[in-house]
């Protein structure tokens, strides 16, 4: 090869690294149709598992009755000896641990329990025999009211503990140097459950192979090796008889990060009929059993000066954790994080936080994206906005009169949280000016043609992310993230093999793990191939949750090509008789000074298939690398954003309409600004779900009363507006290329922003909501009790 | 079991289906074609969206035994067509797809968008593209690129913009 060619290569292609917008490697497979999900894989022999479900919210199991003819196909708890209990203990002083059977045993305490699995060779069949199934329950009262089941329980949810409460916790501060303070307000606030609704449900199909004594787990699951291990807990098997893949799963969001019931019950029947199995979750399955996360009540007090400075906040928070601590993040994930990020971006000198986890007869609380912040910024950001009318100031300014300041930076909070850097005041005059705050308070007054009312709100968050060890083994959960690990091979041909124990569901980590490989070897991001989340080939990794993956599994891949480099250019070095302080990689070669010497396939092609020519003291670890990487410092990146909404209210019809929707954001540096965007605008989009549509009521026997998606409500197209982002990049000092962990944070604020906005339209009729979703029933309901003169 | 007679992505197929059987389940289950995904299986969130007789439809709330003589085309039987090439290179332009489970019912409908509504080339009607598409729920992206990849595609064809 000459040098033109050369110069070709290297000059001719977009950019591909670090900070390019490079188009996604794994469309062209999703886009024809040759996705391969879990529910696409075909095994021979495979039969299918439709399960038995508790219609009751909790009762005593007195039996199941197999239909005549059909006891071969139907198992029960009885029928699965041997196998234990999911149960997810924290280590948190006095959590009470729940134990899951996989199929109920004594007490069904959920609509949609699992209480038997009927397996045939199609799902219809399957379902036929399960149809067949007689379920004997002596129902009990169910737990249904969250606070009332810490205050007045109408049954116990787990009998020996003698109360409903998993984990009671505070967080003490003395508030009395400020009980006088001149703003002191104080509201109820509660947030509605919800059911994340990634469009594929979950799945699992598996296969026992007695030739290596293994069980291939195919699961659509976010973290493989933490499901490997919960299956080895509750199988008694060796780590190495379980091998757990995620193929491409149809989103995550949380609902995919746990330890399935299903997963032992597939695994436990593969075993023992030496028959590959197939559960595929289908959508009433997901909403009336599986997908509940959210459900949180605030009773909370704030402190104020008449300047809009904030003195203090007094909280007691109850969140609904459901009938059972989930594998591997516990019933407490919510609660117990409320107490400590509660404070958000702001500063004050008091605070308190009580907070309870509480059994309750429904689903177990998931983690889902944006875990417990998009709660609390809802509380915090509707008690700011209160600030701001007894203050009567702008509720930017309040928010401007109480962040950190980025000369304070980096700043540890109230609470003891590592804020690693940034320029909030910036962030809210970026949005303030993005939705022109002067401009809509004018058309405020002058009111709308159409009679509806405008408003403007605000919400800022911040969102710790990737953090790792040392925020994680104080709470004692079957999880504590270390180093995160990334194995690489550069191939005889010169291609790059990358393997993370992370999982990419949309996060498009097949890309932009390419493009990080790209920054350190020059390798065109066309010849690296990412294999993510399958135990059998990757080094272990708790998985994708919490936005780690482009700091953790982005600082492994980078550590792992910077090894890489190393050693490529050792045998380079020698075939060249130059030092290896001569070389540099780029454009897939590597350069002598300016000079191209020889690509990364020749020098592949020397280790792999003509070793003759290396010499004897050459680095025997040869071109295959697994190194490991952790953050500087681990106690999590602090990206931010503040939303800025502009709405429409029909006071007749309780109906919302989005007019304006601004962002600004700052993720530290981006690798891909567009795979960025991506996610903060789909984050928002579920917010605005959870804003104004999204909600699974329950009657009071527990019953959960959305069982389709035309009455569990999810924003489509037309209820989404064109959302309009504005970055400012302040690298993160402790991580890889200054990332900040970003793909929850869209997710935080709009229930807020939105909330703030209606509020302020209604202000002058002294309408204020304070529970979310702002549905039309909700709002209708606040404007009547305002136009009676009593609080809603 | 029912015998059933269609025409799918081009080939004549013959099978012997149970009449409670949806034709999604037929096209995966039988005929191996599992690019066309199940959401909800209640004609809510159009994962399912397949070409019937040249319209959209969704596969999940149809029975397979209701198609006896229909031509239907599912996402793997667009491999040839200048539209879906077209849609395909500008979704992945404007990030219009995540996860990618929406995307093969998203693409069907998103084609006959353009198809059957070329006149939407304005900056105003994306309203309009956005009540279009509010029978395919999306999860991952938000919408926005789904209708830009759009509005891109119906400008390309008008000549407004260069393809």
């Amino acid at each position: 090869m000459n040098q033109s060619d050369v110069k070709h290569i290297a000059g001719s292609a977009a950019p591909q690294g670090v900070g390019a917008s490079v188009e996604r490697k794994e469309d062209r497979r999703l886009m024809s149709g040759r996705g391969q999900f879990v529910g696409d894989l075909r095994l021979a022999g495979m039969w299918d598992v439709a399960f038995v479900r508790s219609p009751v919210a909790h009762g005593v199991l007195k039996g199941v009755e197999k239909p005549a003819g059909q006891e071969a196909a139907v198992f029960t708890m009885d029928d699965m000896p041997g196998v234990r209990p999911i149960r997810a203990v924290s280590g948190l002083p006095g959590f009470k641990p729940s134990e899951q059977w996989p199929l109920a045993r004594g007490k069904v305490r959920q609509v949609g329990e699992l209480v038997a699995a009927c397996i045939a060779p199609t799902r219809a069949l399957a379902e036929d025999i399960a149809q067949a199934v007689y379920a004997d329950i002596e129902e009990l009262p169910a737990v249904v009211d969250m606070v009332g089941a810490r205050t007045a329980p109408p049954a116990l949810v787990h009998d020996e503990w003698g109360d409903n409460i998993f984990l009671e916790s505070l967080v003490d501060g003395d508030l009395s140097s400020i009980a006088d303070a001149p703003i002191k307000v104080r509201r109820h606030i509660r947030t509605a459950r919800q059911c994340m609704s990634p469009l594929e449900g979950r799945g699992v199909v598996c296969q026992w192979d007695s030739r290596l004594e293994q069980l291939t787990m195919w699961s659509s699951a976010q973290m493989v090796h933490i499901n490997r291990q919960g299956l080895s807990e509750c199988l008694g098997l060796d780590s190495g008889q379980i091998r757990v893949i995620a193929p491409d799963v149809g989103g995550g969001f949380g609902y995919k990060g746990i330890l399935l019931p299903e997963e032992i019950v597939l695994a436990y029947l593969c075993m023992k009929l030496g028959r590959p199995l197939r559960w595929i979750e289908d959508r009433r399955e997901q909403l009336i059993a599986n997908a509940n996360c959210r459900e949180h009540d605030y009773d909370i007090t704030v402190y104020a000066n008449r300047d809009g400075r904030l003195l203090g906040i007094d909280c007691e928070a109850t969140v609904d954790s459901g009938a059972y601590s989930s594998y591997p993040f516990s019933a407490c994930l919510e609660a117990a994080q409320v107490g400590s990020i509660l404070p958000g971006p702001y500063k004050m000198e008091r605070y308190r936080c009580k907070t309870w986890s509480v059994a309750s007869n429904k689903a177990p609380i998931l983690p889902y994206r944006g875990v417990a912040r998009t709660g609390v910024c809802f509380a915090l950001e509707l008690m700011v906005d209160a600030i701001a009318r007894e203050a009567g100031m702008e509720p930017i300014d309040v928010r401007l009169a109480n962040v950190v300041r980025p000369e304070e930076m980096p700043y540890d909070n109230i609470t003891k949280k590592h804020f690693d850097s940034g320029d909030y005041p910036r962030v809210l005059r970026m949005a303030r000016d993005a939705v022109g705050l002067r401009e809509v308070r004018a058309r405020q007054k002058a009111g709308e043609a159409d009679g509806r009312r405008i408003g403007v709100g605000f919400a800022v968050y911040c969102e710790q992310a990737a953090h790792g060890t040392s925020v994680y083994f104080g709470w004692g959960i079957p999880m504590v993230p270390g180093h995160e690990q990334c194995r690489a091979r550069l191939n005889a041909d010169g291609v790059l093999e990358l393997s993370i124990g992370a999982h990419s569901h949309g996060q498009g980590m097949e890309t932009t793990m390419a493009q990080v490989a790209h920054q350190i070897l020059g390798i065109d991001v066309a010849r690296v191939r990412l294999s993510h989340g399958d135990t059998g080939q990757s080094p272990y990794s708790t998985g994708t949750w919490g936005s780690r993956s482009m700091v953790m599994s982005g600082g492994a891949v980078a550590a792992a090509c910077k090894e890489m480099a190393r050693r490529v250019k050792q045998i380079a070095a020698k075939m060249a008789g130059c030092d290896t302080g001569a070389l540099k990689l780029a454009g897939g070669m590597v350069f002598e000074g300016d000079v191209p010497r020889m690509s990364l396939a020749e020098i592949a092609h020397v280790w792999h298939r003509a070793p003759q020519l290396l010499p004897a003291d050459i680095d025997p670890a040869g071109l295959e690398v697994i190194a490991g990487y952790k953050a500087a410092r681990d106690t999590g990146t602090f990206s931010y954003a503040c939303h800025a909404v502009v709405v429409a209210v029909d006071t007749e019809l309780g109906a919302v309409e989005i007019l304006d929707y601004a962002i600004a954001e700052d993720g530290g540096t981006l690798v891909n600004p567009m795979v960025v965007d991506g996610q903060i605008i789909g984050g928002t989009a579920q917010g605005i779900g959870t804003a104004l549509y999204e909600e699974m009521p329950f009657d009071e026997n527990g019953q959960p009363l959305a069982s389709t998606l035309a009455d569990y409500m999810l924003p489509g197209a037309p209820e989404v507006p064109a959302i309009r982002i504005d970055h400012i990049e302040t690298p993160s000092p402790y991580t890889e290329f200054g990332q900040k962990g970003i793909g929850e944070g869209g997710a935080i604020a709009p229930p807020a922003a939105i909330a703030n906005a209606i509020n302020d339209a209604l202000r002058d009729m002294g309408v204020e909501v304070t529970e979310s979703p702002v549905t039309p029933r909700r709002l209708l309901a606040a404007i009547a009790a305002a136009r009676k003169g009593v609080a809603a | 079991m029912k015998t059933l007679n269609l025409t799918v992505n081009g080939q004549a197929v013959s099978a012997a289906v149970e009449p409670r059987t949806h034709l999604a389940d037929f096209l995966r289950e039988h005929e191996g074609l599992t690019g066309t995904h199940l959401g909800c299986e209640h004609g809510v969130c159009g994962a399912c969206t397949v070409e019937i007789d040249g319209a959209p439809a969704r596969s999940c709330i149809q029975f397979a035994v209701r198609c006896e003589g229909a031509t239907v085309r599912t996402i793997e039987g667009f491999e040839d067509d200048a539209v879906m090439r077209q849609l395909r290179a500008a979704f992945s332009a404007e990030h219009a797809l995540q996860c990618g489970y929406c995307t093969p019912g998203m693409l069907v409908t998103a084609r006959d968008i353009v198809m059957r509504l070329p006149h939407l080339t304005g900056a105003h009607d994306e309203a309009r593209i956005r009540v279009e598409l509010a029978g395919n729920l999306c999860r991952c992206t938000g919408y926005q690129g789904i209708v830009r990849a759009i509005q891109r595609v119906l400008r390309q064809r008008a000549g407004i913009d260069a393809a």
